[in-house]
């Protein structure tokens, strides 16, 4: 039988390589690379951090063995950890703290505007230019700017961001959740020219949902 | 070339089975070949709008199961040869027809046709996937009340996701005493939320009440929304038409009273 010089390990957050120690560089990319076009119906294109073991790699072998995977699956690699700590927990929380920047500090665009029953989602952030109307929700785990008017439901910073806010050209929306924080529209009769609010933000502090028109002292204590 | 449209609004009472009915009347008026099909199976009533109720030996679902042939269903309007209307069946519900079955149908229909109507029912279960399975584009009839509207907007999300490449708006039931009072939403309000295009504007007149319990569409006649009606028939056909002014003139002795208020 065939000796094993490449061994992967994998928990929810990551995986962990054992690598053998003396043989060549370029053979051992070679099994890396079997290894993983083998297993890649099983990563599917997960986000995972990546840890060594069994050998130590320069800076430049570390990004040849990142690209041989990338290469031969859909797996995306977040984050490479030090040797030393391989634990799940560390795993866990070093890739979520990527997945947090990357879900505010990117986003898409979604041109159209929403209607009723139609319901957007994005890991990331969203700029949406258009309408949300009535009956139509947004859910992002990162921001969410309206080039429009927002009368629907907004669910921003979805997997626990409280920094995450909310902008639109005009708020009047059903509900605004931010994190785990829930406001509603003002109750009273209906107006059927619609509000016309002007430009507005909403954020969390302490827990409490605020809306406010978009000033240059707002947007200072905006964080991203 | 033919054109299929389907009639959608939603919620239910907005006025669909009576634009089905002056449409297609306005249509075969401008010598267009018309049929209307009514997809609202077990409730049927554009029949009885259309006065031809009377007359209905097979229906939808015999056609769709082959009971009878397309020819021996149709029925041929009282007033205009080119006019036909396709009934649906009062016995039977929704599940009796699927949209396959639809498309098949009007596949056929479309090489007798020039425009062929789809009366959808209200809701957006089977019955109204039925109507839109083959349609080219949608006529969205909707009243300026804001339930009307919210399900208006629903409506016209899941066309756009059946890939219905237009859908244009009939606003129905305008009051402009009420509009000019601020209480109703007026046309440019409605097409504001909504964001599709508008080809129509009917006010709330009393002659559509009486033209329908006779069973003899207004269209074209000189009330309101009979000319209302027959505008839309135009836009339908791409002709460039002005948009009524719906204002109520008011009488001289009307003018009177203002003078002195």
């Amino acid at each position: 039988m065939k000796e094993q010089t490449v061994v992967i390990k994998s928990n929810k957050y990551g995986i962990t390589l054992f690598l053998k120690k003396d043989i060549p560089f370029q053979e051992l990319l070679e099994n890396i690379a079997e290894k993983f076009k083998t297993s890649s119906g099983f990563f599917k294109n997960a986000q995972m951090a990546l840890a060594f073991e069994g050998r130590s790699l320069s800076r430049e072998e570390q990004m040849e063995v990142i690209r041989t995977i990338q290469d031969n699956t859909a797996l995306e690699i977040l984050c490479v950890l030090e040797q030393d700590a391989l634990k799940e927990s560390y795993m866990k929380k070093a890739l979520e703290e990527r997945q947090h920047e990357r879900s505010s500090n990117s986003g898409r665009f979604y041109k159209g505007t929403l209607r009723s029953g139609q319901v957007l989602e994005s890991e990331t952030s969203i700029i949406i230019l258009g309408d949300v109307n009535p009956g139509a929700t947004v859910v992002s785990k990162g921001n969410v700017v309206i080039l429009g008017a927002l009368k629907g439901t907004v669910h921003a910073g979805a997997a626990g961001n409280e920094y995450a806010f909310v902008a639109a050209l005009n708020m009047s929306p059903m509900q605004v959740r931010i994190s785990d924080s829930i406001a509603r529209g003002a109750d009273g009769p209906v107006n059927l020219k619609g509000n016309l609010t002007g430009p507005m933000i909403a954020y969390t502090e302490d827990g409490r949902i605020y809306m406010e028109p978009i000033t240059k002292e707002v947007i200072n204590d905006i964080r991203i | 070339m033919s054109e299929v449209i389907v009639i959608t609004s939603g919620k239910g009472g907005v006025g669909k089975t009576t634009t089905t009915a002056n449409v297609g009347t306005g249509l075969a008026k401008m010598d267009q070949k018309v049929v209307l099909i009514d997809t609202d199976i077990g409730l049927r009533n554009l029949d009885v709008v259309m006065g031809l109720e009377n007359r209905i030996v097979y229906n939808l679902v015999d056609v769709v199961e082959g009971n009878c042939r397309i020819k021996q269903a149709l029925i041929k309007d009282k007033r205009y040869p080119n006019l036909y209307l396709l009934p649906s069946a009062q016995t039977r519900d929704k599940t009796a027809v699927t949209p396959e079955q639809m498309v098949k149908l009007i596949a056929e229909l479309r090489e007798e046709f020039d425009y062929i109507l789809l009366d959808s029912p209200a809701g957006i279960e089977q019955g109204f996937k039925n109507a839109i399975a083959a349609a080219d584009r949608a006529l969205i009839v909707t009243t300026p009340e804001v339930s009307a509207i919210r399900d208006a907007d629903r409506i016209i999300g899941l066309l756009e996701a059946n890939e219905i490449k237009r859908s244009d708006l009939i606003v129905n039931r305008i009051r402009m005493d009420m509009v000019e009072s601020g209480n109703m939403m007026s046309m440019d309000d409605v097409v504001e939320i909504l964001a599709i295009d508008l080809i129509g504007a009917i006010p709330d007149d009393e002659v559509i009440v009486i033209s329908t319990n006779q069973g003899e569409p207004c269209v074209g006649d000189d009330s309101m929304a009979g000319q209302a009606y027959m505008n839309i028939c135009h836009r339908v056909m791409g002709e460039e038409v002005p948009f009524l002014d719906l204002k109520i003139k008011s009488s001289f002795l009307g003018k009177l009273k203002k003078l002195f208020k």
